[in-house]
C-alpha cells in the first residue's frame, strides 16, 4: 500500500494510541509513548513489522501511545494506512 | 459521546471549574453521559484551552476521551502540534497524554502534544554551527536601521549571532515579508543566521489568560514563558551563550519584557546585552516611528529609518497596500 494522503487512527485513551500518517520521501518514524523508557524499541519493531507486511516503504508516521499491546499497535497502523492510500 | 456543546453548556461547565470562560475559539468539544456534558476542552488555531473536567469525572479517563476529540479537530485543522497553556498542577494529568512541559512558572504552564519542537529543531539543525552563538529576536516589523544596527553590534561579539524572526502572524507586515527583509538587509554579516522561530515564540496574540485568578496577570505569565521556552529549548538547541537586546527608551511593555530577560536569561547562565538604540533626526528609530511615516507616505525621512531593501518593499505595491491598512487601523482607533 501506499501513503496518498494524510489519515489517522485510534484514540488517547489508555492502553489505546493514535497514529497519523501522511506521505513523505523516505520513512520517518515519530513516538510519543507514556512508556518511551520502557519500550520505545518495541513499538517501533512492531510499527515497522506492521508496514512490513502492509508494502509501505516510505511516509511519516507519528504515534502517540499511551501503553498500547502490540496487536492494537498494529491494528491502528493499518487502519490509517488503508485510510490513507485510498484516493 | 463525543458531541460539540453548546456556547452556555461550555460556559457553565468551564466557569464551575474555576476557569474563564474566552469566546474566541475556532472549536469546542465535549463529551457527554446520559445527555449530560461532564468534560469539554476548546481550540483557537494550535492552541488547546479551558479544559475542564466535573469533579465526578476527574481520574477517569474523560481526560483521553476528550483530548482524542481535540487532537482529532486539530488535525482536521492542519495542525499535528498542538500547544495547551494550562495551570501548572494540572501539568502532570496531560504529561500522561504525550504532551510533553516546554515551560513552566508561577501560575502557568506550556505544553505540547506531538512532534511540534522536537521536528522544529531537527528542520533547524543544518543551520546551527557551534561555537559561542548569540541570538537577537525581533519581529522586525519592518526592518528599521534600528534593527541593522543592534545586529552589527552584536554579531561582532559572538561566533555566530541566530537572528529570529518571530513567526506569529499579528503584525501589519506579513511574515514571508518580515523574514525576506531581514535576511536581505544582513546579507552582507557573513556571522549572521536568519531564523523562523515557528512557533516557539510566545506571542500576547496567542496565549490564552482563562486559567488566571487575574487578566492583568496575563502579560507576565507570557513573558515569562516565552523566554523559559527560549532559555531552556532554543539556546542549547542553537549554542545561544548571549541573548542581546535593544535599549528601550520608550514602550514600557518592551521595557519590562527587557527587565524579564535580564532576569530569566540570569537564572539559565545566558549572558543577556543591552545595546543603545540608534537615533535618527533627535528620536531612536523604532518599527512604530516606520509605520507611521509610511502612513503618511514620508519616503524621505524614511529613508534615514529604514535599510534601501525595507525602503524599497516600502515604496513596491505590497508596501503601498500596507500603508492603506495602517491608515484604516489609526482612522478607527
Amino acid at each position: 500500500m501506499q501513503i496518498r494522503r494524510k489519515a489517522s487512527a485510534g484514540t488517547m485513551q489508555s492502553s489505546d494510541l493514535m497514529v497519523v500518517v501522511e506521505p513523505a520521501a523516505a520513512l520517518e518514524i515519530h513516538i510519543d509513548s507514556t512508556v518511551k523508557k520502557q519500550f520505545e524499541q518495541l513499538i517501533r519493531e512492531q510499527i515497522l513489522r506492521t508496514l512490513d507486511q502492509l508494502q509501505v516503504s516510505s511516509g511519516r508516521i507519528q504515534v502517540s501511545d499511551r501503553g498500547a499491546l502490540d496487536y492494537a499497535i498494529a491494528a491502528r497502523i493499518e487502519t490509517a494506512i488503508t485510510r490513507a492510500s485510498e484516493v | 459521546m463525543f458531541d460539540r456543546p453548546t456556547q452556555g453548556e461550555a460556559r457553565q461547565l468551564i466557569e464551575a471549574q474555576g476557569l474563564r470562560f474566552e469566546p474566541d475559539y475556532d472549536d469546542l468539544a465535549g463529551l457527554y453521559e446520559g445527555g449530560r456534558l461532564v468534560a469539554c476542552g476548546a481550540r483557537a488555531g494550535y492552541v488547546l484551552k479551558m479544559v475542564a473536567i466535573e469533579p465526578s469525572h476527574q481520574g477517569t479517563d474523560a481526560l483521553g476521551e476528550l483530548v482524542t476529540a481535540l487532537i482529532r479537530s486539530g488535525l482536521a485543522a492542519g495542525h499535528d502540534s498542538l500547544f495547551l497553556f494550562t495551570r501548572p498542577e494540572t501539568a502532570p494529568a496531560f504529561q500522561h497524554l504525550n504532551f510533553r512541559l516546554l515551560a513552566s512558572h508561577g501560575g502557568a504552564a506550556l505544553l505540547e502534544h506531538g512532534p511540534g519542537l522536537e521536528a522544529y529543531l531537527a528542520a533547524q539543525a543544518p543551520k546551527v554551527v557551534p561555537g559561542r552563538n548569540g541570538a537577537v529576536v525581533i519581529n522586525g516589523n519592518p526592518f528599521t536601521r534600528g534593527h541593522l544596527h543592534l545586529v552589527e553590534q552584536a554579531a561582532r561579539e559572538v561566533d555566530r549571532l541566530c537572528l529570529f524572526v518571530v513567526r506569529e502572524d499579528r503584525s501589519v507586515f506579513p511574515f514571508e515579508a518580515r523574514l525576506r527583509l531581514a535576511a536581505e538587509a544582513t546579507a552582507h554579516l557573513a556571522n549572521v543566521t536568519v531564523l523562523d522561530t515557528s512557533r516557539y515564540a510566545v506571542s500576547a496574540g496567542t496565549f490564552p489568560a482563562y486559567f488566571l485568578k487575574r487578566l492583568d496577570q496575563a502579560a507576565e505569565a507570557q513573558i515569562q514563558l516565552d523566554l523559559r521556552l527560549f532559555a531552556q529549548h532554543l539556546a542549547p538547541a542553537f549554542h545561544l551563550a548571549c541573548r542581546f537586546v535593544g535599549q528601550e527608551p520608550l514602550c514600557p511593555a518592551t521595557a519590562a519584557y527587557n527587565r524579564a530577560m535580564a532576569e530569566v536569561m540570569a537564572e539559565y547562565g545566558i549572558q543577556w546585552r543591552e545595546l543603545p538604540r540608534l537615533a535618527a533626526g533627535g528620536a531612536p528609530i523604532s518599527a512604530s516611528r516606520v509605520r507611521r511615516l509610511l502612513a503618511d507616505c514620508d519616503f524621505s525621512t524614511l529613508g534615514s529609518l529604514v535599510p534601501p531593501v525595507t525602503l524599497d518593499y516600502l515604496q513596491s505595491a505590497a508596501g503601498q497596500a500596507i500603508a492603506a491598512r495602517i491608515r484604516t487601523r489609526m482612522e478607527d482607533s
